[in-house]
């Protein structure tokens, strides 16, 4: 199998009947001594997207990673490449590679050799090997570098022959463990931005991991948020950031208010001495936890929205937040752009009101 | 100037007693030893002080005639050929029985490997000559081995391998086995198995990640084990003494005869000096074969 140059985009092939290339049903790992890194986790992984799995460290995302790959066994459930069960294959009888977190560069070999390691195992003849190296040194950005070895090479360089390296077997999935964390920020960066064109040229389904936020909402298609061996929302990253279906989701991806207000019966709740507009319908009297993004909320004269006083205001170049202390209990980060003037705004002890966009505020499940 | 004066004056003061202890008990012996192979033998052992020959090493590879012409006389040789093929034996066998211990150690859980080679050191703890004198024991005939495989019916006759160069093998491997594990151990602790797993993902099975990774990157250990092992084999006295039962000549008892019963300290000096430029040619290439490559590692 070859990497098509030029390949499908993503997003046509998505429009199209979206292919399943991982299905992945009620998949279980427990560890010998009582740790459970996954419980009954069922995902679909769609043919030619870059899907992340997000969450903090112990989540059980590399542990997911890790079981498609082969390197571990499941303790239940079921995952299938491309509709064939992977059940029992060992890692080198899959159809997948691995970008390892460090890299795992083979030490005394080239970097022409690293990359070849795969295409020698499939006993693709030299000549045929050498010209498929040159390929993937093209592909990222490393001609002329063949005969070096991997400690003589920059953490950015090595990061594109790990890539290059499980490109080259020519796999129709490819893991990626955490590729970028060992790097600088400018260079992450970069390596994003280079991760995602490969992937669009390649088309192959990438399912990336990573415990950075920004990370996972720039470079994904598809992002599974992760949490205590659990999946807690699958969605695109627009879905995720802007409706997150759980406290813990909208905690961890950017910055979140968090109150509690209670139902009204209607589409409205009631927090402290005012109400807030909701897009579901909470029952009378019941106590929710809903949820909004800095910037969809805004500054007021006092009397409109939700009434409060203003305890810092915190400037950072191209925003500035205002932490205000809400009437009625509890406080709400207010995102402002900075276009400029400074005059009229209000300082800190300032009275407010709170106002949101439509659609600002989400009901959150616990 | 004064301070680094003061600190040249310290380094010397921390290396004297080694310098000493190097140059008065192995550079003097070395130096008399080179001195003595030189000399002609004195009639009843000794040497005859000032009188100079080079007899010692012609003789090692010729014998006078009659007429006093020289004929080569491989006798010699062949005693290093047969030293050299058991040492190399020797070397390989601990290596194959070495290299999958030091594996095995190097994947457990760190406690357990330190207890492990806790394990492999003890044999140290007992006297070389108390250890040879029980391998005697257990391998004569009616011995313990010969007895558990005579009453088990898997051989019928006495095994008969005391004695005999497959004994003295035996001794040696077991002897030196300690010497193959913890280099070779100590270069696998090192390595880091994610280039094991690196190596399955990439389409390598067991044996290939092992022929293509492992054993590449352990290579500075198994070079160190394999020295360790074969330059004292090379030149063994206890072993082949004691299980050989002196019967095929290896250099470190031709060696020994010489100052003993043979009576000619230049030929037994001619024949250490001999072993020792075998030995140091063995280390120079260990050197650089090994020493001046960048270490493994990112």
């Amino acid at each position: 199998m070859t990497i098509a140059a030029g390949g499908r985009i993503t997003a046509e092939g998505a429009a199209a009947a979206p292919e399943t290339a991982i299905a992945i049903r009620e998949v279980s790992k427990a560890f010998p001594g009582g740790t459970v890194a996954l419980d009954r986790v069922s995902l679909d992984i769609r043919a030619n997207e870059f899907f992340t799995l997000l969450g903090p460290s112990g989540c059980g995302k590399t542990t997911l990673l890790r079981l498609i790959g082969g390197f571990e066994e499941a303790s239940g459930g079921r995952i299938e490449l491309h509709g064939q069960p992977i059940e029992g294959l060992p890692p080198h009888r899959r159809p997948v590679n691995t970008v390892f977190q460090s890299y795992a560069l083979f030490p005394h070999l080239s970097v022409a050799d690293n990359i070849g390691f795969a295409l020698e195992m499939q006993g693709v003849a030299r000549a045929e090997r050498e010209r498929r190296i040159a390929d993937m040194l093209a592909l990222v950005r490393l001609t002329g570098m063949e005969g070096r070895r991997p400690n003589q090479l920059s953490g950015g360089q090595q990061q594109r022959v790990a890539l290059a390296r499980a490109l080259a077997a020519g796999p129709k999935v490819l893991l990626l463990d955490e590729p970028l964390s060992a790097l600088d920020l400018k260079l992450r960066k970069e390596m994003q931005i280079e991760l995602k064109r490969l992937q669009r040229e390649t088309g192959i389904t990438f399912v990336f991991v990573t415990h950075d936020q920004e990370e996972a909402l720039t470079m994904s298609d598809r992002i599974a948020v992760m949490e205590s061996g659990k999946v807690l929302q699958v969605g695109t990253p627009h879905e995720i950031y802007e409706r997150p279906a759980r406290r813990f989701v909208a905690g961890f991806i950017g910055e979140t208010n968090l109150l509690t207000a209670t139902g009204t019966g209607g589409r409205t709740l009631r927090l402290g001495g005012g109400e807030v507009a909701v897009e579901a319908t909470v029952p009378a009297g019941t106590s929710v936890t809903i949820a909004s993004r800095p910037e969809r909320l805004r500054l007021a004269p006092p009397g409109e929205g939700l009434a409060g006083l203003v305890e810092d205001v915190v400037y950072f170049g191209t925003d500035t937040n205002y932490h205000v202390a809400l009437e009625g209990g509890g406080r709400v980060a207010v995102r402002v752009q900075n276009r400029g003037q400074a005059a009229g705004r209000p300082l800190a002890g300032s009275r407010v009101g709170v106002v949101a966009e439509p659609g600002a505020w989400q009901v959150l499940l616990d | 100037m004064r301070s680094a004066a003061r600190t040249r004056l310290a380094q010397a003061l921390q290396l004297a007693p080694a310098i000493l202890v190097l140059g008065l008990f192995m550079l003097g012996p070395l130096l008399l030893m080179g001195y003595v192979s030189f000399l002609e033998k004195g009639s009843y052992g000794g040497v005859k002080w000032g009188v100079h020959s080079v007899e010692a090493y012609v003789k090692f590879l010729f014998e006078r005639d009659f007429d006093d012409s020289l004929i080569l006389n491989p006798d010699y040789l062949r005693i290093f050929a047969r030293s050299f093929g058991l040492a190399v034996a020797t070397t390989v066998l601990a290596l194959l029985i070495g290299f999958p211990v030091a594996l095995y150690m190097a994947m457990q859980p760190e406690r357990r490997r330190n207890l492990l080679v806790f394990l492999v050191t003890i044999p140290f703890w007992t006297n070389l000559l108390v250890r040879n004198y029980a391998w005697i024991l257990l391998l004569r005939n009616g011995g313990l081995v010969d007895g558990v495989l005579q009453g088990a019916g898997v051989t019928e006759q006495p095994l008969g391998i005391l004695y005999t160069n497959t004994a003295v093998a035996i001794g040696l491997v077991y002897s030196f086995l300690p010497f193959m594990v913890l280099p070779i151990y100590t270069s696998l602790e090192k390595l880091d198995f994610r280039l094991v797993e690196a190596a399955y993902d990439l389409g390598a099975g067991k044996a290939l990640a092992l022929r293509r990774v492992v054993i590449p990157l352990a290579k500075p250990g198994i070079a160190a084990g394999c020295i360790l092992v074969f330059i004292p084999c090379l030149g063994a006295y206890v072993t082949p003494e004691l299980l050989g039962g002196g019967k095929a000549l290896l250099i470190g008892n031709l060696i020994q005869s010489q100052f003993g019963v043979a009576r000619n300290w230049p030929f037994g000096a001619a024949l250490a000096f001999f072993l020792l430029s075998v030995v140091l040619l063995a280390m120079t290439v260990y050197a650089l074969r090994f020493k001046q490559r960048p270490e493994h590692g990112a």
